[in-house]
């Protein structure tokens, strides 16, 4: 039988030690704190369990037929009028018991595919076309992606169910229609148009070369082209539907014919406001047609109490498709819809609630006084708006919701921070929010604490318990780096300290504009907080680091496909500061290429496909007539370049430092042999198993042996050791300036984005071993700032003391996931210690810190026996996910992430 | 002879996902493929209404009510359809 690698190191006196300051406890520990919902979010979420991932024809349909029949319309009005057919015509669906209704398609857990960004999924089997496709770069990316195979995940067709991209279901009855609906969009969607003109980009050969060989994964204009924003909900809640379809014909009368001094788009105003009151009305039939969906229940329901609850959704709704809301409910119904026509206005993952309990505060405040609700009332209501949040689901490509998003839709909502003149901002309705959060636990929204040392301690207190659940949130985001990371991005575009302040995340961490909008309720005026900044994570997305090193060391050519991705260097590599440079030359220049094409691809999105309903929504699109595409949004410098693989790029150049240039211990040529050898292992997909430690040599694979125990026991990050701080202090510092000199299509400079995602399982899996002992197509280490599994030995403190050696308010973020064992943290001490060691995290100047309280042992036991443990959730990025649902890559790189007996 | 009708094709099946349902009525899970009950209220698709005409191929038809004739799908549901019409048959 094959050693395994873990076997192997015990051998030679270096075992891998996967748990640090002390030993776990034998037995399975589960989590200390469980919640339990009330028995109507248990009800639904429950249902929720037992839900396919079904995705549905409708909305395409609608949408194309409107389209195709305008062909001689100015775009914007034809892009709404194609989304107001498309609103109208949606089937609405109410189950029994809810009180938030409305979705995204009329399945519980539905959502539809839109082959206006890339028909490609359509064509998956049958159109030529798409066989031309294989040979582009997505593909690649596809291949390396996986599903998990449980929860309601559709990996499989039966009966007469299609299985689509190994995850959503579709009715066999409308498979061959929407093959027809994408055929409408061969050559015109985004995706094909994109790609037309991004091949006029001089060197895209070589962007071509990087997307087969997965040294980045997907090109953001047609995949995802908006998200990792945080939504605003202001100008509805204050003005209703009715109010902003008035203000867009007044203004629609003031700017008809008229430039306004501007002659390049001062007469475009005149087609946004006409679309912006097509989409508007598109809605408000959309929601009329739930509320008589509704009076229709209401009429054949028999029980009284169901009954009443129809009626009462039925009043809802008629009330908010026209004026603003007057109650609580109302008010959180409406964001709700608001938030499900952004989601299904356009394919978008990390559409954020942001600072939600402050956006309801005025309603929560003035019902409670009035005694129009209890609390046990909105903690209900909260609780079954997680569970419409977690049936949210995103069609997009295998790669993206498998490789990048595991399946997760990344809603996160913010709370805490300080208020505009910096109070702290937490109210009691986020207290309910985060006991929502403990008693529902689910995965969306996620919950994201904005630290800020102001922030009193019983909320932070209660954030800590609801860590405890184990649900993997709140995260807690550093509120003054977040700050200082705006001010510097967007002072050049106005933003100021007070609005600053406004910050929340967008998607899983990204640091998002926002902007404080004045709200008058029964006529006491709130200042409330909402986005104002286009989508901030697009652009370059994920640039494998340690593939860019692979290149550096085989002179520009993929070792997993033979591709020659960059002309050759045709440097020896003689000295350490000549490989680091190749290094940053090679990141340069696939950034150079990736962000020209990008640029195209999101230029003709916004041409074409911009947001009307979104841009509507975020200030000051309707004020001044313009809307994303021709940067009515407050801010405009949202685009960034997206990295993976941090920490195993500067462990292996720690590595080569010292093994090849300080120690000469080993020469270049043997270890790029090693490296091309696996070490002398077998492949990791042959093994089964993602994680380093379960990796199995081959029959007579001992040659190296002795390069690899060298590889790994270099100097590792994360152990306060400055030998290799200094590489990442060197690093970092070059990444964040180096962005800046690239030009979004906004003509702003781009920044870095420092989060995996999930995309350090795929991107592994593309990669060969690596200098620091990382065998081929195992995962990379998770986040930016986690250390890779198993090597962080000298306590947290030393972790927290390497990842704030740089200064990460030059980044758009940073991130480190903590695994700890949940009897290093029980009762009150142990809550305690939690926050402190948070804390001692934020005081050092690190961005963001995230925890999974689990026993290692309860995931290897899920892994072996998924049909207990439906309900189990883990924290994987910047999200929480059903273990079930993810794919094995990244499960084995969560059960292989260090686990903290003691903090 | 008449017709036989599945779940899915039911006004009072609320479609939880593409395998199955809520049944307002008998408020109970159905399955989306199981043969239509004693309560069966048929639901509004293309396929019932004055307007379509099939095409050639399964699954495919056209929508007769409006000039341009565009593509259209037997299954399609018409509850929000501003042009669905029962077919006298229907």
């Amino acid at each position: 039988m094959s050693k395994k690698l873990s076997q192997v190191l015990e051998e030679t006196g270096l075992p891998l030690h996967f748990q640090a300051c002390g030993v776990a406890p034998e037995e399975v520990v589960d989590r200390e704190i469980k919640g339990e919902p009330c028995p109507r979010a248990k009800r639904l979420r429950a249902l929720y369990y037992q839900t396919l991932s079904s995705a549905t024809n409708e909305f395409p349909y609608w949408y194309t037929r409107a389209y195709m029949e305008l062909d001689s319309e100015v775009p914007v009005v034809r892009r709404g009028l194609a989304l107001r057919c498309a609103f109208s015509h949606l089937t609405p669906t109410i189950f029994p018991g809810e009180l938030i209704v409305m979705g995204k398609a009329h399945y519980y857990r539905g959502s539809f595919p839109m082959p206006w960004l890339s028909e490609g999924y359509y064509m998956a089997k049958e159109d030529e076309l798409y066989q031309a496709a294989l040979e582009k770069g997505s593909a690649s990316a596809d291949e390396v992606s996986r599903f998990g195979t449980g929860g309601g995940n559709v990996t499989q067709s039966f009966g007469n169910v299609v299985s689509i991209a190994g995850k959503f279901g579709m009715r066999q009855e409308e498979v061959p229609a929407m093959l027809k609906v994408a055929r409408a969009w061969v050559g015109k969607s985004v995706d094909d148009l994109g790609h037309k003109y991004e091949q006029m980009v001089p060197g895209y050969d070589i962007k071509e070369a990087i997307m087969k060989a997965v040294v980045c994964m997907f090109d953001s204009g047609y995949t995802l082209p908006q998200g990792r924003e945080v939504t605003n909900y202001y100008y509805p809640l204050q003005y209703g539907f009715d109010g902003l379809v008035e203000m867009a014909r007044e203004k629609k009368n003031q700017v008809a014919g008229k430039p306004g001094g501007d002659g390049m788009t001062g007469m475009n105003r005149l087609y946004n406001y006409e679309a912006v009151i097509h989409v508007l009305e598109g809605i408000q039939k959309w929601i009329l047609n739930y509320a008589r969906e509704a009076r229709r229940l209401e009429a054949s329901e028999k029980d009284p109490a169901q009954r009443k609850e129809y009626q009462d959704i039925a009043g809802c709704l008629e009330w908010i498709a026209h004026h603003p809301p007057r109650t609580f409910r109302e008010a959180l119904q409406l964001c709700w819809t608001i938030h499900v026509a952004t989601l299904n206005e356009d394919a978008i993952s990390g559409m954020s609630p942001g600072r939600l309990g402050q956006v309801l505060f005025p309603w929560f405040e003035q019902d409670i006084a009035a005694g129009r609700v209890t609390e046990a009332e909105v903690l209900e209501l909260l609780e079954c708006q997680r569970v419409k949040f977690t049936c949210l689901d995103c069609f997009a490509s295998t790669g993206v919701v498998g490789g990048v998003l595991s399946g997760n839709t990344f809603n996160n909502l913010s709370l805490g921070g300080l208020t505009a003149d910096g109070a702290p901002a937490c109210n009691r309705l986020e207290e309910l929010i985060i006991q929502a959060a403990i008693n529902c636990v689910s995965t969306q929204p996620t919950l994201s604490v904005l630290y800020d040392d102001k922030l009193p301690e019983p909320f932070l207190l209660k954030a800590v318990a609801c860590v405890k659940t184990g649900a993997g949130y709140p995260a807690f985001m550093n509120n003054r780096v977040a700050i200082e990371f705006l001010l510097s991005q967007y002072g050049a575009e106005g933003m100021s300290l007070p609005e600053a302040r406004a910050v929340a995340i967008g998607g899983c961490l990204e640091t998002s504009p926002c902007s404080w909008m004045p709200l008058t309720l029964n006529s006491t005026t709130y200042l409330i907080p909402g986005g104002s900044g286009q989508p901030t994570s697009v652009g370059v997305h994920f640039i494998s680091l340690p593939k860019i090193l692979e290149l550096v060391l085989f002179d520009g050519v993929d070792q997993r496909t033979g591709i020659r991705v960059f002309s050759t260097h045709g440097k020896q590599l003689a000295s350490y500061e000549e490989l680091f440079e190749q290094v940053k030359a090679y990141f340069a220049r696939a950034v150079e290429v990736l962000s020209l094409t990008n640029n195209i691809q999101h230029d003709i999105w916004r041409k074409n496909n911009m947001a009307i309903f979104n841009s509507l929504l975020k200030p000051d699109c309707l004020e001044v007539g313009h809307l994303i595409n021709e940067l009515g949004y407050r801010y405009n410098a949202t685009h960034n370049v997206e990295t993976c693989g941090t920490i195993n790029l500067v462990n292996s150049l720690a590595a080569l430092k010292k093994l090849v240039y300080t120690d000469r211990a080993v020469t270049l040529d043997e270890l790029r042999e090693a490296l091309r050898e696996d070490f002398g292992f077998k492949a990791a997909a042959e093994v089964g198993s993602y994680s380093l430690a379960d990796q199995e040599k081959k029959e007579g694979g001992d040659r190296y042996d002795h390069i690899h125990h060298l590889c790994l026991t270099a100097p590792k990050y994360g152990n306060d050791d400055p030998y290799v701080d200094a590489i990442l202090k060197e690093w970092e510092a070059w990444l964040c300036a180096m962005c800046h000199d690239y030009e979004s299509l906004n003509a702003a400079p781009y920044y870095p984005c420092q989060i995996s995602v999930s995309t350090h399982a795929p991107m592994g899996a593309a990669t060969i071993a690596t200098p620091d002992g990382r065998l081929a197509g195992t995962t990379f280490a998770d986040a930016s700032m986690s250390a890779y599994p198993g090597t962080d030995r000298n306590g947290p403190y030393a972790l927290f003391t390497s990842a704030t050696c740089w200064d990460h308010s030059r980044s758009q973020n940073s991130q480190l996931n903590f695994k700890i064992h949940p009897s290093a943290v029980q009762g009150v001490e142990g809550a305690r210690k939690l926050l402190d060691l948070t804390r001692a995290y934020m005081r050092k100047g690190g961005f963001h810190i995230q925890y999974n309280i689990v026993d290692s042992k309860m995931l290897r036991d899920a892994q072996r026996i998924p049909e207990e443990y439906r309900d189990l959730v883990v924290r994987v990025a910047g999200f929480t996910q059903y273990w079930v649902e993810i794919g094995k890559p990244i499960q084995d790189e969560v059960i292989a992430r260090t686990e903290y007996e003691g903090v | 002879m008449q017709p036989t009708f599945k779940m899915i094709d039911c006004r009072n099946f609320a479609p939880v996902d593409v395998a199955k349902g809520f049944c307002h009525v008998r408020k109970q899970m159905v399955l989306a493929d199981g043969e239509a009950c004693e309560f069966f209220e048929k639901l509004p698709k293309c396929k019932h209404c004055l307007h379509y005409l099939p095409a050639e191929r399964d699954y495919l038809g056209v929508c007769g009510a409006v000039e341009a004739r565009p593509l259209t799908y037997p299954d399609l549901i018409g509850v929000t359809c501003e042009w669905f019409a029962w077919r006298p048959a229907d």
